[in-house]
């Protein structure tokens, strides 16, 4: 599916050297020398991660980024039930990942991203089309994000139920760099997207987001707690209030 | 609660740890009274599987007593002995509702991870890594059991633990390898591996009604203990060319069915083979596929390669010319366990089967760490270790 959009687009800056490059550089080479040190698999996407870092930190400079995602998923419900469970605000927490949906009434919501640092900030979203249990179409202006979207529902084949897709284009005035870190931790658009349509899912079909927070471990050690980074876990264990859906 | 922590390659201790709690509303505790050690445990102890952190717990094979249940748990109650199928699997999803629950969908916390490896995750597995989903595993005094609703089997009133614990894993993979051999009268299977998985799919070859199973391994104790099975053996060490012999025992056609039962860590000498174990320590693989290879080369022509050995990576010098030639049937992956839990168990207690004649090893858990070295180096004739994590550990 394509989108066009008219996203206007932003004029290259003139390169230099920013604190995110510098940041980059020191991180880059840590990550480099813990993969290295580590070797197998994990070893290998730490070197890896760090080396795209290197890389980002001696071209990266502040350059806005242009992204594409799409996402779909199967979900085995109807349309109809899956959009009106969407309908309605207060089941959007739990399955969000990453950001905060809130809804500011007339076809407008705002949206936040959690709390990471250096990209906290809110902007709105104005749902520019939409037909029930068929799609939604929105659009976002904000100087830190610009994006425009739409979100489908297309029964499947057989008794599979609906395929649901996001599709989406933004453009962000971070560089690369930022872009690799946000993935580094989850917070990249595109795994904004995967992971929210995929706990909406999990919380549809099997009724709970399935999550190990607050299970028992054993020592962590400082690698263990590196790798957990790693794997976009939480370093700590912490014990969560229960996961649910709430409008059923 | 006591538990056994993976801490690296070759290092695995007891720890106290805390007691696991109720996190989702559909989760329950169960107090393990029995659990057991996998050939699978195996390849996170020897650091083969990618995604696991200090300090995780292992165990997928394990049973024990409800303790307490979630809000939302409509089937079980404290006091209810039930084994854990080692999948975790939601009951809801388009796999779990067509019976192939280890696809599930909804049950990996980091299904990302494996997505990322393997293109698509299956479900989640207990005690086995953070890409298969990081759950805290049962070698341990208690465990917490997810989607408790859909997995644990009930066992009935009589059946005492080391009859039943194996349902959790190690019987149905066995069952399941044999099932995946379509067995008609009169054909002949060959299982490679005498462990555990290989003993359970030459007893379920019979039960599926093969005529003839040949079984290979190099340790006397798992040749006889898979000939009281009623297998014919053959010490792979013993013989110059397998393939070649497994030819000659079979009139010239080869078996008609051959089952993996040995995976990623098959042992082997010659040139393949020091290739094989080149490649590993240098990190460019995880896996040594020799039996494969010789699996796929003995097999007969149209027949049916069946892999319950568990392979993690990208497989090299497969001979998938020979494959495509003989026009073979590949079937393979984590079992579905849920899937036999009714017709095992009623196995079970008809007689047809008792599935503690696998067990040489009964522990505490306490000595769980010393017993991951005497299973893995086949010390002490050892096939099968459960272990007990409320007994006192052996006086030293
Ligand atoms: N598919 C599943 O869901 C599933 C479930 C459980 C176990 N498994 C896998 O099944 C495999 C076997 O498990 P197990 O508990 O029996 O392990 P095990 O380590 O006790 O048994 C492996 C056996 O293979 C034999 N072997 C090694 N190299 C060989 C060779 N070249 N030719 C013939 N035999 C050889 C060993 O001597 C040993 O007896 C493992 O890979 C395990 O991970 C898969
Ligand atoms: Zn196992
Ligand atoms: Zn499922």
């Amino acid at each position: 599916m394509t989108i066009t959009t008219s996203i206007p687009r932003k004029t290259q800056d003139e390169p230099s050297p920013n604190l995110e490059s510098i940041l980059m550089l020191a991180s880059g080479a840590a990550l480099a020398g813990l993969g290295i040190w580590r070797r197998g698999w994990t070893g290998a996407a730490l070197a890896g991660g760090g080396a795209c870092l290197l890389y980002g930190a001696a071209t990266g400079f502040r350059r806005p980024y242009q992204g594409r995602v799409r996402v779909a998923v199967t979900i085995v419900k109807d349309s109809e039930e899956i959009y009106s469970f969407l309908s309605n605000p207060g089941n959007w927490a739990p399955f969000l990942h990453a950001i905060e949906l809130e809804n500011r009434g007339a076809g407008r919501l705002s949206l936040r991203f959690g709390n990471p640092p250096g990209i906290d900030f809110e902007s709105q979203i104005e749902i520019t089309d939409h037909k029930p249990a068929d799609y939604v179409a929105w659009a976002s202006d904000h100087a830190m994000l610009s994006h425009r979207g739409v979100m489908r529902f297309k029964k499947a084949p057989g008794d599979r139920g609906t395929e649901v897709s996001v599709a989406l284009e933004y453009n962000a005035p971070a560089g690369p760099v930022a872009h690799a870190l946000a993935a580094l931790v989850g917070w990249h658009p595109e795994q904004v997207v995967r992971e929210s349509l995929r706990h909406l899912k999990q919380l549809l079909e099997a009724g709970e987001i399935p999550t190990t927070e607050g299970q028992p471990v054993g020592a962590r050690g400082v690698k263990g707690a590196a790798l957990r980074v790693l794997h976009r876990e939480p370093p700590r264990e912490a014990i969560p209030a229960p996961l649910r859906a709430t409008g059923d | 609660m006591k538990a056994l922590c993976w801490q690296g390659k070759n290092r695995v201790r007891i720890e106290q740890v805390d007691d696991p709690r109720i996190i989702n509303d559909r989760d329950a505790i169960v107090r393990v009274t029995r659990t057991a050690i996998c050939g699978s445990d195996l390849h996170l102890f020897d650091g083969y599987i990618p995604t696991m952190e200090p300090g995780d717990i292992l165990g997928h094979e394990f049973m024990g007593e409800v303790v307490e249940v979630g809000p939302e748990v409509r089937k079980l109650k404290r006091g209810d002995r039930v084994v854990m199928p080692f999948t975790i699997a939601c009951g809801q999803c388009y796999y779990c509702k067509n019976d192939l629950w280890s696809a599930c969908d909804n049950t990996n916390p980091n299904a990302w991870m494996m997505e990322k490896m393997y293109g698509f995750s299956g479900s989640a597995l207990f005690g086995y890594s953070h890409m298969m989903g990081g759950y805290a595993g049962g070698q341990a005094q208690f465990a917490r059991v997810p989607f408790a609703d859909v997995g644990p089997i009930k066992v009935p009133e009589g059946l005492p633990d080391d009859q039943v614990l194996f349902l959790s894993d190690i019987f149905p993979t066995g069952f399941m390898a044999a099932e995946n051999c379509d067995i008609k009268p009169g054909q002949v299977v060959a299982v490679w591996g005498c462990g555990p998985v290989g003993q359970f799919a030459i007893r379920s070859a019979f039960l599926l009604g093969a005529e003839r199973v040949i079984a290979i391994d190099r340790y006397a104790e798992r040749l006889k203990m898979a000939r009281a099975g009623g297998a014919e053996i053959i010490n792979y060490q013993e013989v110059d060319d397998l393939v070649e012999e497994l030819k000659w025992v079979t009139g010239g056609r080869g078996p008609d069915a051959v089952i993996d039962a040995v995976g990623l860590e098959a042992h082997g000498t010659g040139i393949m083979a020091f290739y094989d174990y080149s490649r590993q320590r240098m990190k460019v693989s995880f896996d040594r596929p020799m039996v494969l290879r010789q699996a796929i080369q003995a097999c007969a022509k149209g027949g049916v390669v069946s892999i319950p050995g568990v392979y993690g990576g990208i497989l090299d010098k497969l001979p998938f010319g020979s494959a495509f030639g003989k026009g073979l049937i590949f079937k393979m992956g984590q079992t579905h366990v849920h899937r036999y839990r009714q017709t095992l168990m009623e196995k079970i207690q008809a007689g047809a089967i008792d599935p503690s004649f696998v067990i040489t090893h009964r522990l505490s858990l306490d000595d769980a760490p010393e017993a991951y070295f005497t299973f893995r180096d086949k010390q002490d004739q050892c096939i099968k270790v459960v272990l007990d994590p409320w007994q006192e550990a052996r006086a030293a």
